[in-house]
């Protein structure tokens, strides 16, 4: 069993964990494919009616393994392959039928970052770090983007998209990226847990009716952005100026 | 229990039953969407809850016999009418929000222009944990404050609060007490109604239109909440509600 994503379910209360600690549970190709896998035992989960998505140690989850991405002659290429299925493995969390918590334990950055906007709900405390900074290293967020003009509409994240760079958790829920904010990671925990246990409290018909009717309104539901925006990703990622980009921050 | 008060070109609604924190009935919905359709000389609408609280929701005691979720259902449906007569209509609606606006009172907000609260007020659609879906009022909520904002609180079966309500631009004035709540919403309705109606009316048409709320849309939402309804709804309501 690939163990890079672990799942418990307790009563009501789902936990996704991603756990690749000691890379800040960066998302490999094996990373991923762990999620689509527990993603796939949660939409079978009739007792679950919440599922808190977060991240083993003290990061959340630090965006695309770059190691992965960088393309190496002879070897076959993993960057577009790990793209769509971040852009699959999105879709399937969004299309789950209960709610859906992100728990932004730590740093939330790229990619990783984008997967906490899936969610319904956040929350995360004021010194976490979040955002994408994916145009300062040559690359697109296209994957992601859907997700947080979603979260905090077109115009905010024009500006944050573009502008790159990194974002503190308390300005995070500022701008609405994130929900709910502890003041410091001592206080998290019990914030998350209140805010888990409330949810779960919810009607399952009641849930998924307001939850469907949601994707519907929003456009959740269109997988043919999502794949042309995995699509473009990888394109850009495959330049060279965004390949030197990826060597030179490696080494 | 919904009280209609002329004041020059200001016509001021008043949810008037504040013994039950103006818990909405069929009745009430039905006299609040009355007092929506304007007459002639009407430029302006100021909305009030009377007493410490705006509005705590729809009255889940109200029944009809032999049907225990007939008369929630027909709170719905009124609810969503009230609403789309106050966005649909002529006039600019201005709503005063002291102590709480909750679930079907909250749901009221949809059909505003402006909103003014208390700083103090609690807002949001806790209705869920009963089993009952806020999918209605999505359509207004997410016109109103984003997709973003509207899915946390919809999913959410908590309050926020006033300050939190104005920054998502679910309120948009915020105010000490509730004497001025009522104060500055008087003030603002009756600042709008000085303006040129057509000019206020034509804009207002145009801004509903760039809402994207169809009626499409609209019975979708509505038709949401109406399915989800079901045994674990009365049960829920049984344990939470009904024999308390």
């Amino acid at each position: 069993m690939n163990d890079s994503a672990l799942l418990t379910v307790d009563g009501a209360i789902a936990t996704l964990t991603l756990n690749r600690p000691e890379q800040r549970n960066a998302m490999s190709v094996e990373l991923l494919e762990g999620l689509h896998e527990r993603v796939g035992e949660l939409e079978t989960a009739t007792e679950v009616r919440v599922v808190v998505l977060t991240g083993a140690g003290r990061a959340f989850c630090a965006g695309m393994d770059l190691k992965q991405v960088i393309i190496d002659d002879g070897a076959d290429w993993a960057g577009a392959r790990l793209l769509e299925s971040l852009a699959r493995l999105t879709l399937r969390v969004r299309k789950l039928p209960m709610v859906v918590l992100a728990k932004v334990n730590g740093a939330a950055i790229g990619g990783g970052c984008g997967f906490s906007c899936v969610a319904d709900v956040s929350v995360t405390h004021a010194d976490a770090k979040l955002g994408f900074p994916e145009v300062d290293l040559g690359i697109c967020p296209a994957v992601v983007a859907p997700w947080l003009v979603r979260k905090i509409g077109v115009g905010p994240a024009r500006r944050v998209l573009l502008s790159g760079g990194l974002m503190s958790g308390a300005e995070a829920h500022t701008i609405g990226m994130v929900d709910h904010v502890a003041d410091d990671r001592a206080s998290f925990e019990a914030l998350a847990d209140s805010i888990a246990e409330r949810l779960s409290k919810g009607g399952a018909r009641a849930l998924q009716a307001t939850r469907g009717l949601l994707n519907d309104l929003d456009g959740s539901l269109d997988e043919g952005v999502l794949l042309r925006g995995a699509a473009l990703s990888a394109e850009v990622l495959a330049t060279a100026e965004a390949q030197a980009s990826l060597r030179a921050r490696l080494v | 229990m919904i009280r209609v008060e002329t004041q020059g070109a200001v016509r001021v609604v008043t949810l008037d039953r504040p013994a039950k924190r103006n818990a909405l009935t069929v009745s009430m919905l039905a006299s609040l969407a009355d007092a929506m359709r304007v007459d002639v000389g009407v430029r302006a609408i100021v909305l009030l809850g009377a007493g410490s609280v705006f509005c705590s929701g729809f009255d889940l005691r109200e029944r009809v016999a032999g049907d225990d979720l007939g008369a929630l259902r027909e709170q719905l449906r009124r609810l969503a009418d009230v609403v789309s007569i106050m966005r649909t209509g002529a006039v600019p609606v201005v709503v005063g929000v002291q102590g709480a606006a909750v679930a079907g009172g909250c749901a009221l907000l949809g059909g505003c222009d402006v909103v003014v609260a208390e700083r103090t007020a609690k807002l949001g659609y806790p209705v869920l944990r009963l089993g009952i879906s806020p999918a209605v009022t999505a359509p207004f909520l997410r016109a109103a404050v984003g997709d973003g904002a509207c899915r946390a609180m919809l999913m959410d079966p908590s309050l926020i609060s006033a300050e939190r309500a104005e920054r998502i631009g679910l309120v948009h004035e915020l105010v000490d007490g509730s004497e001025q709540v009522v104060t500055r919403a008087l003030a603002i309705g009756k600042d709008l109604a000085s303006k040129p109606g057509v000019a206020v009316a034509s804009t207002r048409r145009w801004l509903e239109t760039l809402a994207t709320c169809s009626d499409a849309t609209r019975s979708r939402a509505m038709q949401a909440s109406l399915d989800a309804l079901d045994d674990e709804t009365t049960r829920r309501l049984e344990e939470q509600v009904w024999q308390r």
